[in-house]
């Protein structure tokens, strides 16, 4: 039950970076990147929420993302709805299908339960991809128009950044308190000693349950935002290298902290975005990040980073003792 | 008569074919200190585990406080007013021993389905965890992750544990293996701070530390209960000396 590795500082020149992000990039490309990665940070920060916090690894954390965008474009673009109504039913409707997806999922723990998550997701992306009739099949499903709420016009993409931005606050703020909460400790006890958390009365099921649903809200979120961003949705979003994608921006930035998936989400965005403008073959150049993230720092770049930083405090602090102790030392002399 | 604390009737439990547990029938009334014994292999911890909730039993029927648990699941016991400790310490090595002892109060609260109340907030549970690990001698070091103790002092905060649930029923499983002779001594002095409200069910090794705490003794071998009695009673059976040293 680690507390998060979001102190102070790093906090500030983060909150700094972001706020003041559409006045460091003028252009609206590198703009537009930035509101992808808040996106996907969102989604990172809740798969987060199962893998760093609740032990559970889900390769399935697509279908949450899909599934709203999907609802949000259907309903707001061919069925009639208004923006509200849409998001509301999207993220509701996505919610109630993380319930039974939770239900279902947790009838098995570890290898098990990544493949359940791993075959729900796949079942899901095949509908996708067959129903045609409904999801525009491999062409996929657009005519979305940006909503305006209080006159916002989210078609700006700084606007629309700030937007996104709004969100990740909101979604860090319930996260940071979720795990602090009596449900967020129960999860991690349930992480590291489940059958010590039955003999302590602990409902593990219903605690891994009520998580996986929280989790999936903001998979909803995401996706809603998602929906929003591209005004297209097709069966890649609900595909399993989205999921495995995301699982790697939660590890590649570090499980268990609240920093960590946002980080990861900007590096995978970045690579796939920015590097691939660069260079082809970006996957192999990711696959090497990833594999020097898994040797020099296994815990993540955020947890990594922090112990770095602690290494090199303890190395500087010893001289800073024998100065003093040489200052005292001339000082009695 | 009164209504026992514990009631075991037929309790078995086979792994594939082979029996941990036979045709157990034990019946524990309140404020009894019961006492396991018998050879590694006996079937002791199986049991344990049987009443526990850690698995269902193949046959046989559990009564905890008069209630059916047979089919119950463990933290469902838990709610009932029993507590455990393992065998195989079972803590959160890299909490505090406060927050350790917290965790264990926070089980049988709604506060625990709480997603939104900071736990750190809650001054009351914290200073009740803190008063029960003064009650087993541990608060000086309230602060220390449980990585950071010694093996005996993990063994009292296995009970602190067990005790901040303030059970009715009390399962103790070899709360003094591994303990040095001084060691032995602060846990032997806690346990018997135990008020007798409290029916404790425990297993040990240690004959001379066993017998001292005992009203009665359940002999063990092969999953089979073969010498039930008073102290005098158990130690004077011929079987007892059978089980224990083969002849």
């Amino acid at each position: 039950m680690r507390g998060p590795a979001f102190n102070a500082i790093p906090r500030l020149v983060v909150c700094a970076a972001l706020l003041a992000l559409p006045w460091l990039v003028t252009s609206d490309y590198y703009v537009n990147i930035a509101s992808q990665i808040v996106i996907a940070a969102i989604l990172a920060l809740s798969l987060n929420l199962l893998i760093g916090f609740g032990g559970m690894i889900s390769l399935g954390h697509a279908a949450y993302l899909g599934v709203a965008a999907y609802l949000t474009i259907y309903l707001t673009a061919h069925a009639g709805f208004g923006h509200l109504a849409g998001a509301l039913i999207a993220i509701g409707a996505t919610t109630v299908l993380a319930m039974l997806f939770g239900y279902l999922a947790l009838r098995a723990s570890g290898l098990g339960f990544l493949m359940i998550t791993l075959a729900l997701g796949q079942i899901l992306w095949g509908v996708a991809y067959r129903w045609a009739s409904l999801t525009g099949g491999d062409n996929g499903l657009g005519g979305l128009k940006r909503p305006h709420p209080f006159g916002l016009d989210l078609s700006n993409p700084a606007i629309f950044y700030y937007f996104v931005l709004f969100f990740l606050v909101i979604a860090i703020w319930c996260i940071a308190r979720f795990i602090q909460s009596g449900l967020g400790q129960s999860l991690q006890g349930t992480r590291d000693q489940p059958r010590r958390m039955r003999a302590l009365g602990y409902n593990v099921w219903l605690i891994q349950w009520l998580s996986f649903v929280f989790a999936g809200f903001w998979g909803a979120v995401a996706g809603l935002l998602y929906a929003y961003y591209h005004q297209f949705v097709s069966p890649q979003a609900l595909h399993l290298t989205t999921s495995a994608e995301t699982l790697l921006m939660v590890i590649a930035g570090g499980t268990g902290t609240l920093l960590g998936p946002v980080v990861g989400a900007a590096l995978v965005v970045i690579l796939k975005n920015v590097v691939s403008a660069y260079i082809t073959r970006w996957l192999i150049l990711l696959g090497v990040i990833f594999v020097a993230i898994v040797l020099f720092m296994p815990e993540g770049l955020v947890p990594g980073i922090t112990r770095g930083l602690r290494t090199l405090k303890r190395r500087t602090r010893p001289d800073e003792t024998a100065d003093a102790s040489s200052i005292a030392g001339d000082r009695i002399r | 008569m009164t209504m026992p604390v514990l009631e075991v009737t037929g309790l078995s439990r086979y792994f594939g074919g082979l029996p941990a547990v036979r045709d157990v029938t034990m019946r524990v009334p309140a404020g009894e200190r019961r006492l396991l014994l018998g050879p590694n292999g006996a079937g002791k911890t199986t049991f344990f585990n049987l009443i526990a909730g850690d698995f269902p039993p193949s046959q046989g029927e559990i009564r905890i406080f008069g209630q059916n648990v047979t089919r119950r699941s463990a933290n469902e016991r838990t709610q009932l007013g029993m507590a455990r400790t393992y065998q195989i310490i079972t803590l959160f090595p890299k909490n505090t021993l406060l927050h350790n002892v917290v965790i264990s109060l926070l089980g049988l609260r709604d506060l625990r389905f709480n997603p939104w109340s900071d736990l750190r907030r809650q001054t009351a549970l914290w200073d009740k965890a803190r008063a029960t690990l003064a009650r087993v001698g541990l608060d000086h070091i309230a602060d220390r992750t449980v990585a950071e103790t010694s093996y005996g002092e993990r063994r009292r905060l296995e009970i602190a544990m067990a005790l901040a649930q303030t059970p009715k029923l009390l399962l103790l499983d070899e709360p003094l293996a591994g303990l040095s002779a001084d060691e032995r001594q602060d846990v032997q002095r806690l346990l018997q701070s135990i008020p007798r409200d409290v029916t404790i069910v425990m297993i040990e090794h240690d004959m001379d530390v066993a017998l001292a705490f005992a009203d009665v003794i359940t002999v063990m071998q092969h999953g089979q209960v073969v010498v039930e009695g008073s102290r005098a009673d158990v130690v004077a059976d011929p079987k007892t000396r059978e089980v224990y040293l083969g002849h």
